[in-house]
């Protein structure tokens, strides 16, 4: 049972990083190979209140959540002006300088990571965390903080013709992203128990991106959907322990080859589209019916 | 009494090329006013500059004598320029309907925090957006496309939709760069009827940008003709058919 909880909170964990990525990339459109250090910073604000000044558990969620937030807006103040390649270079200069900084600290530990965190994250939680945060980003979409983010990722110049204020939207939008992925960092460090540094390098924000790409770029339940996939195939795939990284990434290459659009491209799975595809799959039907008679 | 969008003296140069040399028009409420010229005559490039996408050298552009010059994109178009585009700049991923409400988002107040959650306010005001959006769509005729993706829709009924979003902005100035471009004559006579019903319904002064003679002289109230970015000749329709500088331009000269 617990090999299952575990899945179940680590699977959860990122499925809120990948979220995160969703409003910055799917959303925005901004490229960022930083945010897992956003993911770190969250981890260790909750992971240092709780051992050294023994705060209790929900006041450390907040608090990483806060610090989290606010690092993403002093970062994202410079950052957020720069052209798509630009800000994807200095979100990952950002990252690494964080994860050397936290590698230095031999106050939280450094490179022997922190630990004694107590193991608060429970998987129902995790669960309950996801949809309440899947909720959030599903209103987010469909505000008008969304459709102006939809509407300067695909074409910054009309959309400041049409009087929307691009470089306050996409701050804004690193911001609260960032404030997101601390709060899946915090969750991180109470479920490990254990912060090491190394576990939030550039290479988990790049997971993220892949899998936001595999599900389909502007799909928020495409996302969610290949975050599971891509989650649980390595569990999946345990028994042909060798060959698993070789079969992920043939998946990967293979959607991103024929399907570049991602698994759902534009698709948004709910129950208004599910009925309509019902509905037209029926009605297809019944034309083919008609014809054949 | 000042016009109500007035640019003057306006120059532009992009290194050594005078894209644009002390161009000045007037653009009075409720007119039509078009730019026409030769391709290259710089007369995108004058819309650029109205509407804050080019800094300006020299000049200065007003807005019911408030001054536009070299202020910001967004802030021109709040002030109440909304424009179109003469490449076709429809924004992909949402769908017509969104397309035309995005542009009236900035307009609408509500927090960040009624953005992630379904508040009755934002659900009012959400509505009232979409209201309007389809109300446009339906002064543009196509209220039956608006769940459609933009890029779907056939290139004339594009040309329209980036008309509606740019209403959508709540502009007093309109302006529209070649509308008409790539559209057959029985399209072009639509559109000059729906922009003559527009300007009415919407209370709109435009300025145009075209090449099509039957909608350039059906519509306008005033023309100005501009040449290798300089004012050739400016006067009513009548006057510049007549005039023989612009028919030396356009039509080439008797020799």
């Amino acid at each position: 049972m617990s090999y299952f909880n575990s899945i179940i909170s680590s699977v959860g964990i990122s499925l809120i990083g990948i979220m995160s990525m969703y409003i910055i990339t799917g959303m925005t459109g901004m490229f960022s190979l930083g945010q897992a250090s956003f993911m770190a910073v969250g981890a260790y604000v909750a992971g240092i209140l709780a051992v050294n000044l023994k705060l209790p558990f929900a006041l450390c969620l907040v608090a990483a959540v806060v610090v989290g937030a606010l690092v993403g807006f002093l970062v994202g103040l410079p950052t957020t002006r720069l052209r798509k390649d630009y800000i994807a270079l200095v979100t990952l200069a950002f990252g690494e300088a964080i994860i050397a900084i936290l590698n230095n600290l031999t106050a939280f530990g450094g490179a022997m990571g922190l630990s004694g965190i107590p193991k608060r994250t429970t998987p129902a939680l995790v669960i309950i965390s996801v949809v309440l945060i899947a909720g959030m980003v599903w209103q987010l979409k469909k505000s008008r903080f969304g459709r102006q983010c939809m509407a300067l990722k695909d074409d910054p110049l009309a959309a400041k013709s049409m009087g929307i204020d691009v470089d306050r939207i996409k701050l804004m939008s690193f911001t609260l992203a960032s404030g997101v992925t601390a709060y899946a960092g915090a969750l991180y460090a109470f479920n490990t128990t254990y912060l090491d540094p190394t576990a939030f390098t550039w290479n988990v924000s790049a997971e993220w991106i892949i899998i936001l790409v595999f599900g389909g770029i502007n799909s928020l339940t495409g996302a969610l959907t290949s975050g599971v996939l891509l989650g649980l195939l390595p569990e999946l795939l345990r028994a042909a322990s060798e060959w698993r990284i070789i079969i992920y990434c043939v998946i990967v290459l293979l959607i991103i080859n024929f399907r570049p659009q991602g698994l759902f491209g534009n698709y948004e799975l709910n129950l208004r589209t599910l009925g309509r595809d019902v509905k037209r799959l029926f009605t297809k039907r019944k034309n083919i019916n008609e014809v054949k008679k | 009494m000042s016009a109500l969008l007035e640019v003057n003296g306006m120059t532009k140069s992009f290194g050594g090329i005078h894209a644009v040399s002390d161009v000045s028009l007037k653009l009075e409420k409720d007119q039509i006013v078009t730019v026409m010229g030769p391709n290259g005559a710089g007369k995108t490039t004058v819309f650029n500059l109205i509407t804050g996408i080019y800094t300006v050298d020299r000049g200065s552009v007003t807005l019911a004598d408030q001054d536009m010059t070299n202020k910001k994109q967004e802030e021109i178009t709040r002030a109440g320029i909304a424009r179109t585009f003469q490449n076709i700049r429809l924004f992909n991923g949402l769908t017509c309907l969104e397309n035309v409400m995005c542009a009236h988002d900035p307009l609408i107040k509500y927090s960040l925090f009624d953005c992630i959650y379904p508040s009755p306010r934002k659900r009012r005001l959400d509505r009232e957006n979409r209201e309007l959006a389809l109300s446009y769509l339906e002064a543009i005729g196509l209220q039956d496309y608006k769940d459609e993706d933009p890029f779907s829709l056939p290139y004339g009924m594009q040309r329209k939709l980036e008309i509606a979003r740019a209403l959508a902005t709540m502009p007093q100035v309109l302006l529209l760069d070649e509308p008409a471009a790539g559209l057959n004559t029985v399209e072009v006579e639509d559109l000059m009827v729906l922009i003559e019903k527009l300007k009415k319904t919407f209370n709109l002064s435009i300025l145009l940008i075209d090449h099509r003679m039957e909608l350039v002289m059906g519509l306008s109230d005033y023309i100005y003709v501009l040449n290798f970015g300089q004012l050739l000749a400016e006067g009513t329709p009548q006057a510049i058919q007549e005039n023989a500088e612009v028919q030396r331009v356009y039509v080439g000269g008797e020799e």
